[in-house]
């Protein structure tokens, strides 16, 4: 199946995926324009919501990111065309497995994508389990159109998965399976899978911020903005999407901080509206905020509301985020109160959403174990060539084989 | 809180009119539970009453009323504006109208899905017990006969802060036939003991009444399943159902497990009947009698002194027919708060019925098999996680 793939060079590869990426970055493609439809209609979040998360996905991947990502982790990108001489050590090629399989049955928008295409340019094939909003599909699509040998080595179909006889060949015969999914569905996924089969998965996680003593001091409208942003973006579904803000200040300090907050979110709320939400969700949200103005009649913390946002200030650290969709519970608390937080909680971690990613950031987010320490307003934009969920990018999909 | 200015209220400009002690409110209530009818402009006078005494004796939900702009002189203009204290509260706050020295029974709540318990307090069993038993016979019982109790709910000897223990308890006291027994110890379902007894009452012709828990009754089905047996239960027995399937990972589509339960137990599919109540409350919902022909959907009703309000996300009442969170405004709840807001799903429809007078109620259990739309965690997961 992989032979049209193979019989390109790494090089052309990489270029056609940036080519057809470019294309996507245009908001009027006939098939993006399906697509944000569809995805508007199976997530309910608003057309500027889709439009910002498909501009971040394709502006990202560009030919110099991808070949920069692969030469990072194989040492070259001619490494996956075949035995490349190493410096005081053997030749080696970076051979793409076979067949890799990706599924991603709970993630926000293009997820999956990002592996596909690194699974591509080590020449496998490659089967996604796409969502109903086809989004890889028509991805795939535009990549065929690009070369040829893409429309047999690049699937995606939405299937049923469960008792899926297709599901169960796949995740049977794959090298290397790629998971999105909460604990149940990965502990399913990885029975069902052969007995030397790669299993890459990429589990549910938080994402914390942290502002400083002094960060608190210097906050001003356009640092809250991007604050909210991270928060309020993708109704907070994503796990990149900011979850728990530590604020190391107290008393009228953290109320004004909380202030500048709500301002920005009646902002930030207006340029990206929430999406749809079933009953249960706003019933959850609800009577979460319920109990917050509950405690806050007794004097302990306080609910500020921006448009459809809400900011619960100071609730108990106990209860952990309420992921709820645009609702951010900021804590007083310094970076041990963050460790601490996320420690008994047992919180597996993503980001750090953080001012500076100076040495305090990195040793705060080694010890909470966060794979990424992102400035603010770019939590939700990680770099194509990032270690997402703290894994490399494409060696996951290679078998080495050395020349000696 | 802006609200606070703009909270519709009805003053109290009687001077006569005094904020009634426990006991005669006690009394009143128990008056309405006696006759089994209480209309509109009654309700919302005790309910005005009820809530002006426990602003006074309950601190914590006075000041959330007065975060809300009410108070003992300014008291709500309807139902809908009684402050409804989130379930959740109970394990934040001491929410009761009596010092802890005179608390005579408690029951532990399971709180949220967030973890964590707390307890509702009573001071007196009276209304609590008046309340059930008149429900448990107009919703249960064809009017006097002694059924034999055989409970697949916590026992409580062994765990007496249970409210559905309590519960049944009282039930078996005073409507069984002193027979009945308890046949679930903590997770464990006695299967052989149940057998028996079901045997023992086919042996003696005596009708039962199987209290179970959703999930018991799942666990029991499958026991019998794999014995292959089928416990052909006395004419004019009955299930009562409660609790659903919260917290559990294998969840049974209710009209699956009617049938199955019709088939194994000999109970006619309109002598299974669903029960819907909380520890935060004192009285309890039922299928509605007139709609027990068919399983789904099932309405349930409520008894006079309570109403059920559903809301939006913003807390305003929403038309019949639209799904949003049930509000619970229970005047036997004397001795804690008179409106408790929960995350439950439901939507009032239409229709008077013998059994109640045009408030009846339909649940919605969490959507079974909806797409999750993201790859955050998720607070269930998390606690989890916690163990």
């Amino acid at each position: 199946m992989a032979e049209a793939l193979r019989a390109l060079p790494a090089a052309r590869i990489v270029a056609h995926v940036a080519d057809a990426a470019r294309r996507w970055r245009d908001a009027d493609l006939p098939p993006r324009v399906r697509v944000t439809a569809e995805i508007e209609r199976r997530l309910g979040y608003s057309t500027p919501v889709v439009d910002f998360a498909l501009d971040r996905l394709f502006s990202g991947i560009d030919r110099d990111a991808l070949e920069s990502a692969i030469a990072a982790e194989l040492g070259a990108v001619r490494a996956l065309d075949g035995p490349l001489e190493r410096q005081g050590l053997p030749p080696a090629w970076a051979r793409g497995v076979e067949r890799v399989a990706i599924v991603s049955s709970d993630t926000t928008i293009g997820v999956a994508l990002v592996p596909a295409i690194f699974a591509l340019c080590a020449k496998c094939d490659v089967t996604v389990k796409d969502r109903s909003d086809a989004l890889v599909a028509a991805f795939f699509a535009s990549l065929a159109e690009e070369h040829p040998a893409f429309a047999r080595s690049a699937l995606a179909r939405p299937w049923t998965g469960g008792d899926d006889p297709h599901e169960a060949e796949l995740f049977r015969t794959a090298d290397v399976v790629v998971a999105f999914g909460g604990d149940e569905a990965l502990r399913a996924i990885r029975e069902r899978c052969g007995a030397e089969t790669r299993f890459v998965p990429f589990g549910h996680r938080a994402s914390i911020g942290r502002l400083t003593g002094a960060d608190a001091a210097a906050l001003d409208g356009a640092l809250a903005d991007r604050i909210v942003r991270d928060a309020l973006l993708y109704d907070g579904e994503g796990c990149l999407s900011l979850h728990a803000l530590f604020v190391d200040a107290g008393g009228t300090e953290l109320e004004r901080v909380a202030n500048v907050l709500r301002t920005a979110g009646e902002r930030v709320a207006l340029e990206f509206p929430g999406g749809a939400r079933d009953a249960a969700a706003v019933a959850r949200t609800a009577a979460y905020r319920n109990l917050a103005e509950f405690r806050a009649a007794s004097g302990s913390g306080a609910v500020l509301r921006a448009r459809d946002a809400m900011l619960v200030i100071e609730p108990p650290a106990a209860d952990g985020p309420p992921f709820l969709p645009r609702v951010l519970p900021v804590y007083a608390g310094d970076d041990d109160a963050v460790a601490s937080y996320v420690a008994r909680l047992r919180l597996p971690v993503q980001a750090l959403g953080v001012v500076a990613c100076d040495a305090n950031s990195v040793a705060l987010a080694a010890r909470i174990g966060a794979v990424r320490v992102a400035p603010f307003g770019a939590m939700q934009s990680p770099p194509v060539a990032g270690h997402h969920g703290g894994r490399p990018r494409i060696a996951d999909f290679i078998r080495w084989i050395d020349g000696a | 809180m802006s609200a606070a200015a703009a909270a519709p209220v009805r003053r109290r400009t009687d001077p006569a009119l005094q904020v009634p002690s426990a006991e005669a409110l006690d009394a009143r209530i128990l008056d309405a539970i006696g006759v089994y009818a209480l209309d509109d402009d009654a309700f919302l006078d005790l309910a005005r009453e009820l809530f002006a005494y426990q602003v006074g004796t309950n601190a914590p939900y006075a000041a959330f009323a007065r975060a809300q702009g009410f108070d003992a002189n300014r008291l709500p203009d309807r139902i809908e504006r009684i402050p409804a204290v989130p379930a959740a509260a109970f394990k934040d706050a001491r929410l009761a109208t009596f010092p802890p020295a005179r608390t005579a029974v408690w029951f532990e709540t399971s709180g949220t899905s967030r973890g964590g318990s707390g307890r509702h307090e009573l001071d007196t069993t009276r209304l609590y017990e008046a309340a059930l038993l008149a429900s448990f016979d107009r919703m249960m019982l064809d009017g006097g006969e002694r059924l034999r109790y055989l409970n697949l709910v916590p026992d409580p000897h062994e765990r007496p802060h249970s409210s559905l223990g309590f519960m049944l308890g009282v039930v078996a006291r005073e409507r069984g036939d002193g027979r009945g027994g308890w046949y679930l110890h903590g997770d464990e379902l006695d299967v052989d003991t149940f057998a028996g007894a079901a045997a023992r009452a086919r042996a003696d012709g005596a009708a039962v009444c199987v209290a179970t828990t959703a999930f018991a009754l799942v666990a029991l089905l499958d026991a019998l399943a794999e014995r292959n047996a089928n416990l052909a239960l006395p004419a004019g027995s009955r299930i009562m159902e409660t609790g659903g399937f919260k917290g559990r990972t294998r969840v049974v589509e209710r009209a699956t497990l009617y049938r199955e339960a019709s088939a194994r137990l000999g109970i006619p599919l309109d002598a299974i009947v669903a029960e819907y109540g909380m520890t935060e409350l004192s009285s309890q919902y039922y299928d509605d009698p007139a709609g027990r022909d068919h399983i789904e959907p099932r309405v349930k009703v409520a008894p006079p002194w309570l109403r059920a309000i559903v809301v939006d996300g913003d807390g305003r009442p929403v038309p019949e027919g639209v799904v949003g969170a049930i509000r619970h405004v229970d005047l036997a709840n004397r001795g804690s708060v008179i409106a408790v807001e929960t995350e439950d799903l439901g939507a009032l429809v239409a229709g008077a019925t013998p059994h109640t007078s045009g408030r009846r109620l339909v649940l919605f259990g969490r959507e079974q098999g909806a797409e999750l739309r993201g790859c955050s965690l998720d607070a269930e997961t998390l606690l989890a996680r916690r163990g």
